[in-house]
């Protein structure tokens, strides 16, 4: 059985005729080649596939295509704007949160989708975040550190007094 | 780091930007148009007759393209390189030996049709009894995995230095303890991957996200019957390692499926598969012999170890001569024993995981050392400084350590915990307090299974705008090594970092070289970039020395220019200087070629007495861990982790703080969480819901610090510093939950089930566990910045005790 759909990727608009049991993951890879979107399960288990679906995480493993007929998905391709990097992904380059990479697409949409909704997170709130996230390479030391440091710049950007996030 | 303007300081990775864009292509995420997609059939069973395979089901569905059985592959067996024991196939040909073993592989239009056509292929299998424990598997009439070997025992080994019964007799205490390792998966998050097409002239090319382009190819070639010459590997960014991307049979089997369809096919491994047929740690059965005098002074020590290979050998022979004596070099121990039965059952093969074979020997080693320091009533970490290692010493197995920091690395670590204050400081209440020391040493540049040649080589090739290309054979698998090189090339010729890339490894046009293990990447790889880039930088100096009309000695390179020293306004873009070279030879390329020969300090160990100095540089590390154990629920809460290494010289501080907390997670997972279990040769937890790797949320708070040794065989006297970061952090738990509670666990993971039986035992507490869950550190993290450490400059500081 197959399904016409249609859905904003990263702001541009896609028709599609899909079979109903491809995952969303399998389609914006597949199908869109959006590539950047990892598959390190396809279980539901590692979150190296998270996407944002109308700004929410996913673990796009367990979303079908057809579910997301009319919704609006960012996948990391849709992140940067040009150039210029995502205060989040610029905090994971300058704060060393990336090994292998492979988590990290995954990992930068978490942190944007909290930063988005509670921009002073303690550090106990971005573990729980990203605590659906497998990394095998950095132990989270660093990519905490990163969240922490993309939600003090961005701190930085509205106030003057230099006074940061909430620790715990 | 004063002197240098790029060695030492925290860059990001050369990469970085390509991976938090989502843009890098991984292997798995490699297509070429007109593909096809292969999928493998597994064995079901632990140990079967294969009687018949019957594909013509398979063959009628619309879209399958090919189907390869063992009739389409080589008969002879093969190994990987620098092994021995030829007991593998593509196929599985007669017999089945484990729940995964290679059967048939299909390719099809599509992924869905190649998944259907292998549930269409019928095979009749004659169930045999099968053995799956490695001690069963040694008794009178077990079945035998492979015939042909008339017994289940793969590998044996036994070697000695000194005489350990004479330490023995001449002793005052012995602790003697068996400890036993569990089967754990290096769980990186790329599954295996290849894609394999052939060009007309008949050779083939492997895209593969792979740590060892040049040895595959050598396993790769026999597999596939083939000459070396005829596979082109094109290594692929990996999405992690650890040791378990040196091998996997999918890629020789995609080759053959794309021989057959002429076509190129892609191949991937699902989490299932990595679970059930990949290469985890090989598990040991490990009798560990310690003999000293009451004063502390360690006399002797032997080891026994049963290793469970699994159903083919993969790098398990040299894995376990590794753990057999590896640990041996930490402490002054002259009388030494050591025996290995490396043993075949039905199970899932193993191979290398960071580590190899030295992470299970330490945990074993580690923890008996503290036994022994509690039965001579000495403290733990004072025993460990009384015998460690020193610079210079040349060890009973013949190794020269040519710098060791490990009293540094013990010191550091004690005074950063807490030691004195903390230790034997349980308290009286429900959750009760400990801290534990383990240390540990690795190789950095070990050659030991690879007889050919030692060393590595690489040439740099700076184009007419100043951009240098590094090409080397030892591969980044994520830690980072790409950058690490174009550290030192940036360093050495005067380049800036960001002037510098790193090829990815393509065996038509790369360096050969060994790949990355051992901790060869920075000692061999980076010694051989900074020889290209010496000879680059000297053709440079000439053509910059003839234009600023001084001599060549007194050129100085620095962030993209070189000028007169005293005198920078007298000055050359190096991009300048390599225009003027392409130009004055008809467009070539300024290259700087460098090989690194380590002469006569390295060599293969004596293939029967193992004597030999195998690596270049050893790094050294001590970490001490600081648990509360709950005796109501049995969990064990890991409270902070200080580790502190010796690593010669820092290369780039956040890539090294980030490989140790790494390895760390991966060394909790080791000793609390992690282990595939199994039941007659069958996974039970094939899947990161149930093998439960470490989150973020339960990560302790970690302290990290570094000594700098600067080892004479380093380049800018670093050493390696991803595999031994793994090593101490089992046992550091493991002695702290000692210290706790009084209980000293044998076997990995501790868990909490295993922690209240043993507190019920103990007669302490006899409530049932509440929960059973992984360990939940304190949400707080914490390190020591690097350059504020105390010991970060200059040579290590001397002994406080």
């Amino acid at each position: 059985m197959r399904y016409e759909i249609t859905v904003k990727v990263n702001g541009e608009d896609y028709e599609a005729y899909i079979p109903a049991r491809r995952t969303l993951l399998d389609f914006l890879r597949d199908d869109l080649g959006l590539r950047g979107t990892k598959k390190g399960c396809d279980e539901g288990d590692c979150g190296s596939c998270v996407v944002l679906l109308d700004g929410t995480p996913v673990n796009s493993c367990m979303v079908l295509a057809v579910e997301v007929n009319g919704r609006e998905v960012t996948t990391i391709e849709g992140l940067a704007k040009g150039d210029e990097l995502h205060l989040v992904q610029r905090a994971f380059v300058e704060q060393g949160a990336i090994q292998c990479g492979y988590c990290t697409p995954g990992m930068v949409l978490a942190g944007k989708a909290l930063l988005d909704v509670n921009p002073h997170p303690t550090t106990t709130e971005i573990k729980e975040a990203i605590s659906g996230h497998l990394c095998r390479c950095t132990g989270y030391g660093a990519i905490v550190e990163a969240i922490q440091a993309a939600a003090e710049s961005m701190d930085g950007g509205q106030r003057a007094s230099g006074k940061t996030g909430r620790s715990d | 780091m004063a002197g240098f303007n790029i060695i030492g300081k925290g860059v990001p990775l050369i990469d970085a930007r390509e991976k938090v864009t989502g843009k890098l292509e991984y292997g798995t995420d490699m297509v070429l148009p007109g593909m096809l997609h292969g999928k493998v059939l597994r064995s079901p069973l632990p140990h079967a007759r294969v009687l018949s395979i019957d594909v013509s089901k398979a063959l009628r569905l619309s879209g399958v393209r090919a189907i390869a059985t063992a009739a389409d592959a080589p008969t002879a067996p093969f190994t990987v390189p620098g092994q021995t024991l030829d007991d593998e196939l593509l196929f599985a040909r007669d017999k089945v030996r484990f729940i995964g073993d290679e059967v048939a592989a299909v390719a099809a239009a599509d992924l869905d049709t190649a998944e259907e056509a292998i549930s269409l292929i019928e095979v009749e299998y004659e169930p045999l009894p099968g053995v799956f424990d490695p001690e069963d598997a040694l008794k009178e009439g077990a079945p035998l995995v492979h015939e042909e070997h008339g017994s289940n025992i793969a590998n044996r080994q036994k070697f000695g230095r000194g005489d350990f019964d004479a330490a023995l007799a001449r002793a005052d205490v012995v602790y003697e303890g068996r400890f036993v390792t569990s089967l754990v998966h290096q769980g990186y998050l790329e599954p295996h991957g290849v894609v394999a097409s052939w060009d007309s002239s008949g050779r083939v090319t492997l895209y593969l996200p792979i740590q060892t382009p040049v040895m595959v190819r050598m396993s790769y070639a026999r597999a596939l019957g083939i000459s070396e010459d005829r596979i082109r590997v094109i290594q692929y960014p990996l999405g992690g390692g650890f040791g378990g991307k040196q091998e996997c049979k999918i890629h020789p089997i995609c080759a053959l499926l794309a021989k057959k369809t002429e076509k190129p096919v892609r191949m991937a491994n699902t989490r299932r598969d990595e679970f059930i047929a990949s290469l985890p740690r090989l598990p040991m059965i490990i009798n560990m012999k310690i003999a000293g005098s009451s004063d502390g002074t360690l006399l002797g020590k032997s080891i026994r170890i049963i290793a469970d290979n699994g159903a083919y050998t993969n790098y398990a022979p040299a894995i376990m001569y590794s753990a057999l004596m590896r640990h041996d070099n930490l402490y002054r121990i002259p009388n030494l024993l050591a025996e290995g039965l490396l043993v075949y059952t039905n199970k899932i093969p193993t191979g290398p995981f960071r580590g190899f074979g030295n992470t299970q020997a330490h945990f074993a080693f580690e923890s008996a050392i503290d036994m022994f320091a509690a039965k001579i009533g000495m403290d733990p970490a004072e025993l460990r400084l009384k015998n460690a290692r020193q610079k210079g010493d040349v060890t009973p197995h013949g190794w020269k350590l040519g710098s060791c920091g490990l009293s540094e690395c013990i010191q550091e670590a004690m005074n950063d915990a807490g030691w004195k204050e903390k230790r034997g400081n349980a308290g009286t209440g429900r959750k009760r307090h400990g801290i534990g020391i383990a240390c540990c040493l690795h190789v950095s540049g070990n050659r030991a299974v690879m007889p050919a040649f030692d060393g590595s080589s690489s040439y740099i090739r700076i184009n007419q705008a100043g951009k240098a290309l590094v090409f080397t054979s030892e591969t980044d698998l994520g830690q980072g090594a790409r950058t690490t090189f174009a550290q030192i090339a940036a360093e050495r010729i005067g380049l800036r970092v960001e002037d510098v890339n790193v090829a990815l490894v393509d065996t038509d046009t790369s360096p050969h070289g060994w790949g990355t293990w051992g901790d060869r990447a920075t000692t061999l790889g980076g010694n051989a970039v900074l020889a290209a880039a010496e000879d680059a930088r000297r053709q440079l100096v000439e053509i910059a020395a003839a234009k600023l009309e001084a001599n060549p000695q007194d050129i100085v390179g620095e962030n993209g220019r070189l000028y007169v020293a005293g005198a920078p306004n007298r000055s050359i873009m190096i991009a300048e200087a390599a225009k003027a070279f392409s130009y004055s030879k008809s467009g070539a390329i300024l290259t700087g070629q460098g090989s690194y020969v380590p002469d006569d300090i390295v060599s293969v160990p004596d293939p029967v007495n193992k004597y030999g100095n195998v690596s270049v540089a050893y790094p050294f590390a001590a970490q001490v861990a600081e648990v509360e154990v709950d005796l109501d629920t049995g969990e064990v809460n890991i409270l902070r982790l200080t580790a502190v290494h010796d690593l010669g010289r820092i290369i780039n501080p956040k890539g090294a703080r980030g490989q140790v907390i790494g390895a760390v997670a991966q060394g909790i997972g080791f000793a609390m969480t992690e282990e595939m279990k199994t039941e007659n040769g069958k996974v039970l937890n094939a899947s990161f819901k149930r093998y439960d790797v470490l989150r973020a949320p339960d990560m302790p708070e970690m302290s990290v610090g570094f000594v700098e040794t600067v080892d004479p065989n380093g380049p800018y006297g670093a050493k390696g510093l991803g595999e031994p970061a793994l090593n101490p952090t089992a046992p550091a738990i493991a002695n702290a939950i000692y210290d706790a509670v009084g209980i000293r666990f044998h076997e990995l993971p501790i868990t909490p089930e295993k922690v209240l039986a043993a507190l019920r035992r103990k007669g302490r507490r006899t409530q049932q566990p509440r929960h059973c869950r992984a360990p939940r550190g304190q949400p707080l993290h914490r390190e020591i910045p690097p350059q504020q450490h105390p010991l970060q400059a200059g040579r290590p500081q001397p002994h406080r005790l």
